[in-house]
């Protein structure tokens, strides 16, 4: 049910590296052209210095040369930079699609255990440290190939000097890399404690009718000053980090320039050594200094990577349980459509305490039915049986005489329309979320589904009409809009079977004729499930279920029930108190304050 | 990729604001003194050990080599390691200073900050969006951090380093300076291109980001509408699209990026190729020695990264000081509801009374009460009703004063409330809001937050007064029971018996409630109910009522609609009267028919 378990995340990038192998290879091959013009700077000086300044050839012959070569080093480095993120950045992209495309086609069960900003943080920070990683990839070969390049030019013109003046580079490389492990760590610290600054100032915030009722802002400010104070100590323990490592990673190649002084100046003094090639020599330990360290950085990188790879993986390897079957069958186009069956159904969310214990529905096509039940009673449950978000322990849900698990998953959400009792829009025109279901809509359509649900007139009304943006940064709307959006929605996908999860908790009193109005519409003729709460909305479907513990407890018509079951005139009563507190409490919510998500933006 | 921070042009500071943010920082970084001259100290000396180095070099070149002296050469050795032994150790100290001052005043920022910001009446949190607030003390002061941490002492080192290097090669040898200037232009004008261009893509890609991320979360928060409507394969599409414009944006600012690196990279060899190529001419003539040229070569880097980090730090520093700005606003924003200079201690009895009120909240065309007098005697239960947004809850919140009316005036004691300590007055007047708001720690530490002297033993006497003391011991870790861990899992009753259990804890005379309306089951009603009645007794009490049965058990009624106090009197004078009041009493009635 939860995410899958894979224990390495590297045969992902070998798959990813392997689609990209030719642009990688270019920025290889790029790269070490790169390399081979840097190299060949230092011992163009000294042939300069030893012939053309202290010997009296061209020096005009020599420094030209370092110019074209100044040329050829601006080019390829720039070209290499260029590769090495254009293919860095299409890693990401297209991992992000992968995840984006196979989130959406997880089951239900699997994003009811898994919060929204763990699969954000894969796909925005781990795909991050991933595309940190193969930026370095090009970038790390050629430093690389220059790094081998030096070391053998150096020990073919001068062995023992070059022994004692590259001895301390190795060491860079390898403090390099124990600085990055250990500041990992530290700036993780740093961050952890800066989240905590961040939930006393949101609870101090979002508390401060509490704080302000009681005088207790002393309380807060103190417990502030507590995480103000961990930030600062862990703060100054990664600078304690960076001092200890970075001094030295400066100190080390002079100790390189100071061999080469020493032992270069007096070969000089010998005529063992010309002047020109002391020079080469320090000028080569400049030039390593850059790219020791990025290999450090490489390798730190990389187990970064690795740890990000191996979480994006967990997402992409989770195999969707909801799946459409190998041998689909289709609905049946005969006969009059719609008909629901539930045989004998068990399914809990929790498959040991189950919500539904052999309940058994059946609903003629065109007929309405209403479920009524106390909270926790299942009576949401089988809707979300119906549209296969999960998939039954035991019994068989049927449509037409079809299991549902025979459809194919198009077919049947096709099929089975539902307003939900939360009503999501989404961020785009009132158009786009009405046409959400049948993308292809055409103006028509959409103002005739919004119409009969009675959206029609409110919509004119909103400043761009059909094009104002709604949802959550956009143009709000009241409870009811959002609903009669919703079920326009609904009946624009134009299904077999509707479900109405009458959430009319978020509507005003006196506009809930208006929805009720608009639900009979939609109703007439269509087989229709209503998981009431009120009892205006109950009278609308043909029968009334009463949905206890699991089972069908009972079912007649409203008047039938509440003559003669105890039970139904008691869930009706309390289900009437809620309905009244979580409406006034919709509406105290205008002046209530919400805390929203810190920034997630990262780069 | 580059220095981080980006700053749009409406952030950026004009030559007075920059001026005012330099000034206060400097008062603010008043403490921290000492660690700030000791790093401006070691950053000197470190620089000048870094400009040593090839100086030596050209010692041992010109003294040494050229003239055959070992002992020049051995000096020059000798001078080169402790040159580079002091520059460690001065690079080690150096570190901790600036650190020590900068998260020293990273530090005082965040308390005063929020301590102002707890200073401010509730008008100033209606007013402020929560999430720029939160912002401001996150975000906003994060953004510093990385600037603290190596960006101040970059950009100080960086300077000087320039200016040392070009100060040493001029007297070196002027010439040779002049031709190496001749490079150094190209830099200056192509960092100063690059950063604008940079710091513009960034923002550009810093909006992609943000669509980004918002059409996944978004796409995830309705993955339940996405599958019930068979509409993956639309958002798959639809989401292609924002990730591929998000690639774009990162592609330019690379694309931005790699003209200005290849020409980095250019001027750094071409300069080796001048200095040679023009120093060698200069040492035929004689004017100078190869241990010049030699020095000028391992110079030069000194002084192309400056140029590059300077450039690359402007955008950084730009946005610290916009951020500075934003929170010294903050800080000298003086609240509304202020404690007087000569506070006086509230007596511990007496009357609540309302004077001619008017209030308006900031921004609103129409006064949200006017004219309201009202006295509520000591012992006196009032009950506040009316539609939504006749003023009400506005009411109740000046009689604690929690805003300060627009006219008139609230006495308690016949003592105005805004000459009243603010320590006295919260001991006698306790608002209890709807909402049980938890915050992070154990029920007992959210219970002691209306007294934070109290005992453990006072905080279970207060829910023993209100008898909910068993409910809570029955919990495996009892009072002691982390609120947040256990999470969702108090429910909305055991939230509000907190909250009542917070008002015992103080044992106020007045008690201002704002009647819950969310969902409890019948059985913990009851016991929140049984609470309340507890709590109320003896006290005076104001509560705006939503329920029928509430308002039966108060003394008097007071009618508020638009924002004015139409009908005082008891239940059976206010029917009799057959005004609002009486509508309302009979419309309850037939939607609450048990009570």
């Amino acid at each position: 049910m939860e995410l899958a378990r894979p224990t390495s995340g590297w045969p992902l990038l070998r798959r990813v590296l392997r689609e990209q192998r030719r642009g990688l290879i270019a920025g290889m091959v790029v790269g070490l052209l790169w390399s081979a013009g840097k190299v060949t700077v230092p011992r163009l000086t000294r042939l300069a210095v030893d012939n053309g300044v202290i010997g009296r050839e061209s020096l005009w012959f020599w420094s030209g040369l370092i110019a074209v070569v100044a040329v050829i080093a601006g080019v390829f480095s720039g070209w290499r930079r260029w590769i090495a993120f254009r293919e860095s950045r299409l890693t990401e992209t297209r991992l992000r699609q992968q995840l984006f495309a196979h989130i959406m086609k997880l089951h239900v069960g699997f994003h009811d255990h898994t919060q929204t900003g763990q699969l954000m943080s894969r796909a925005s920070s781990d795909l991050q440290q991933i595309q940190g990683f193969v930026v370095m990839i090009p970038i790390t070969a050629s430093n690389l190939a220059m790094v081998i390049a030096v070391v053998v030019v150096l020990f073919t013109s001068q062995p023992l000097l070059a022994l004692v003046a590259l001895a301390p580079l190795p060491v860079v490389n390898l403090l390099a890399v124990r600085f990055s492990r250990s500041i990992h760590p530290a700036v993780l610290a740093v961050q952890a404690e800066q989240a905590q600054l961040a939930t006393v100032v949101e609870e101090s915030v979002s508390g401060v009718r509490v704080l302000k009722g009681f005088g207790a802002e002393g309380v807060q400010a103190a417990k502030l000053r507590v995480e103000a104070d961990d930030i600062r100590r862990e703060s100054l323990e990664s600078a304690r980090i960076r001092s200890k490592f970075l001094p030295a990673l400066d100190l080390l190649p002079n100790i390189g320039l100071i061999a080469v002084l020493g032992i270069g100046g007096h070969r000089v003094l010998d005529g063992a050594m010309t002047r020109g090639q002391m020079l080469e020599f320090m000028q080569y330990i400049a030039l390593l200094i850059f790219p020791l360290r990025n290999l450090g950085m490489t390798v730190a990188f990389g187990q970064r990577a690795a740890a990000a790879l191996l979480r994006v993986n967990e997402v992409l390897a989770t195999v969707p349980e909801v799946a459409d079957p190998p041998k689909p069958r289709s609905l049946p186009h005969e006969g009059p459509p719609g008909s629901v069956r539930f045989r004998h159904v068990t399914f809990g969310y929790d498959p040991a305490s189950p919500v539904l214990r052999g309940f058994d529905l059946t609903i003629a096509p065109g007929e309405s039915v209403a479920l009524v039940g106390a909270t926790g009673s299942g009576k949401s449950t089988v809707a979300r049986l119906l549209t296969r978000f999960y998939d039954v322990q035991d019994g068989k849900v049927q449509i037409d005489g079809v299991d549902v698990r025979d459809l194919r998953l198009t077919e049947l959400r096709h099929s089975v329309g539902i307003v939900f009792e939360d009503t999501f829009l989404f961020n785009d025109s009132v158009f786009g979320n009405i046409a959400f279901a049948r993308p292809d809509a055409d103006q028509a359509d959409v103002e005739r589904a919004a119409a009969l649900a009675g959206a029609h007139d409110f919509v004119m009304r909103l400043p761009d009409g059909y094009a104002t943006v709604i949802g959550e940064r956009g143009f709000s709307l009241s409870g009811g809009q959002r609903q009669r959006i919703a079920i326009a929605r609904a009946i624009l996908a134009d299904p077999r079977v509707l479900v109405l999860d009458d959430a009319t908790s978020a509507v005003d009193p006196s506009k809930e004729h208006e929805i009720r109005d608009a639900m009979a519409t939609v109703m007439e003729g269509r087989t229709t499930i209503v998981i009431a709460h009120r009892p205006g909305t109950i009278a609308l479907a043909d029968t009334v279920v009463l949905v206890d513990d699991g089972v069908v407890a009972a079912s007649g018509t409203h008047d039938e029930l509440l003559a003669t079951n105890e039970r139904y005139r008691e869930v009706l009563a309390t289900l009437s108190e809620e309905e009244r507190e979580a409406a006034e409490a919709a509406e105290d919510e205008s002046r209530s304050i919400t805390v929203r998500g810190r920034d997630m933006v990262g780069d | 990729m580059w220095a981080g921070g980006a700053i749009s042009d409406e952030d950026r500071l004009d030559r007075s604001e920059t001026g005012r943010v330099l000034r206060r920082s400097i008062e603010f970084a008043e403490p921290y003194k000492r660690f700030i001259s000791l790093a401006v100290g070691f950053v000197t000396v470190s620089t000048i050990c870094t400009v040593a180095g090839p100086l030596l070099v050209k010692y041992a070149y010109d003294e040494g080599l050229e003239k055959q002296n070992a002992m020049a050469l051995n000096t020059a050795i000798v001078a080169f390691l402790v040159v580079v032994v002091v520059n460690y150790i001065v690079g080690r100290q150096q570190y901790l200073a600036i650190n020590n001052a900068g998260e020293g005043f990273l530090r005082d920022l965040r308390v005063r900050v929020f301590d102002r910001l707890q200073a401010q009446s509730m008008a100033f949190f209606d007013r402020n969006k929560a999430g720029v607030l939160v912002g401001r003390m996150t975000a906003d002061i994060e953004s510093m951090s990385e600037l603290i941490q190596w960006g101040l002492l970059q950009f100080v080192q960086a300077g000087l380093l320039l200016a040392i290097t070009l100060v040493v090669l001029a007297v070196i040898s002027w010439e040779l300076t002049l031709v190496v200037l001749v490079v150094l232009p190209i830099l200056v004008v192509a960092s100063v291109r690059f950063q604008r261009q940079s710091n513009e893509a960034y923002l550009d890609v810093r909006e992609k980001v943000g669509h980004n991320l918002s059409s996944l979360q978004e796409s995830i928060a309705g993955v339940r509408v996405i599958q019930a409507y068979d509409r993956q394969d639309e958002q798959i599409r639809r989401f292609i699209g924002t990730n591929r414009a998000l690639y774009d944006s990162h592609l330019h600012s690379v694309r931005v990026s790699v003209w200005y690196f290849g020409l980095v990279e250019w001027v750094g060899v071409f300069a080796v190729a001048l200095v040679v190529g023009v120093g060698g001419w200069l040492s035929h003539q004689g004017s100078i020695t190869v241990g010049t040229v030699a020095a000028f070569v391992l110079l030069l880097s000194n002084l192309f990264e400056p140029v590059q980090q300077l450039s690359q730090l402007y955008n950084t520093v730009q946005s610290a000081a916009a951020s500075l700005h934003k929170l010294y606003g903050l800080i000298d924003a003086e609240p509304d509801v202020a404690e007087h200079p000569k506070p006086v201690v509230l007596p511990m009895r007496g009357a609540l009374v309302a004077h001619d009120l008017k209030f308006r909240y900031d921004g609103a065309e129409r006064s949200a009460l006017s004219h309201v007098s009202i006295e509520v005697a000591p012992g006196e239960r009032l009950a506040l009703v009316g539609p939504t947004g006749a003023g009400k809850s506005t009411l109740a919140k000046l009689l604690a004063r929690l805003y300060d009316p627009t006219a008139g005036y609230v006495t308690f004691g016949e003592i105005d409330l805004r000459l009243a300590s603010m320590a006295s007055l919260r001991d006698r007047v306790v608002v209890v809001p709807q909402e049980g708001f938890l915050f992070g720690g154990t029920i007992c530490d959210n219970i002691r937050i209306a007294r934070p002297g109290a005992t453990d033993a006072e905080v279970a006497q207060a829910l023993d007064r209100i008898g909910a003391l068993d409910r809570f011991q029955e919990f495996a870790d009892g009072l002691e029971t982390e609120v947040r861990e256990r999470g969702s899992r108090l429910s909305a009753g055991e939230r509000q018996l907190i909250s009542l259990a917070r008002a015992a804890l103080v044992d106020p005379a007045v008690l201002v409630l704002d009647e819950a309306t969310s969902n409890l089951d019948p059985g913990t009603e009851a016991v929140v109910e049984r609470a309340l009645e507890h709590l109320m007794t003896g006290r005076t009490v104001i509560v705006v009522a939503h329920r029928l049965s509430t308002v039966r058990r108060a003394d008097r009624i007071a009618v508020v609609d638009h924002a004015k106090l139409v009908e005082v009197g008891t239940h059976d004078e206010l029917v009799e009267l057959g005004g609002r009041y009486s509508a309302l009493a009979s419309a309850w009635a037939r939607s609450q028919p048990n009570v």
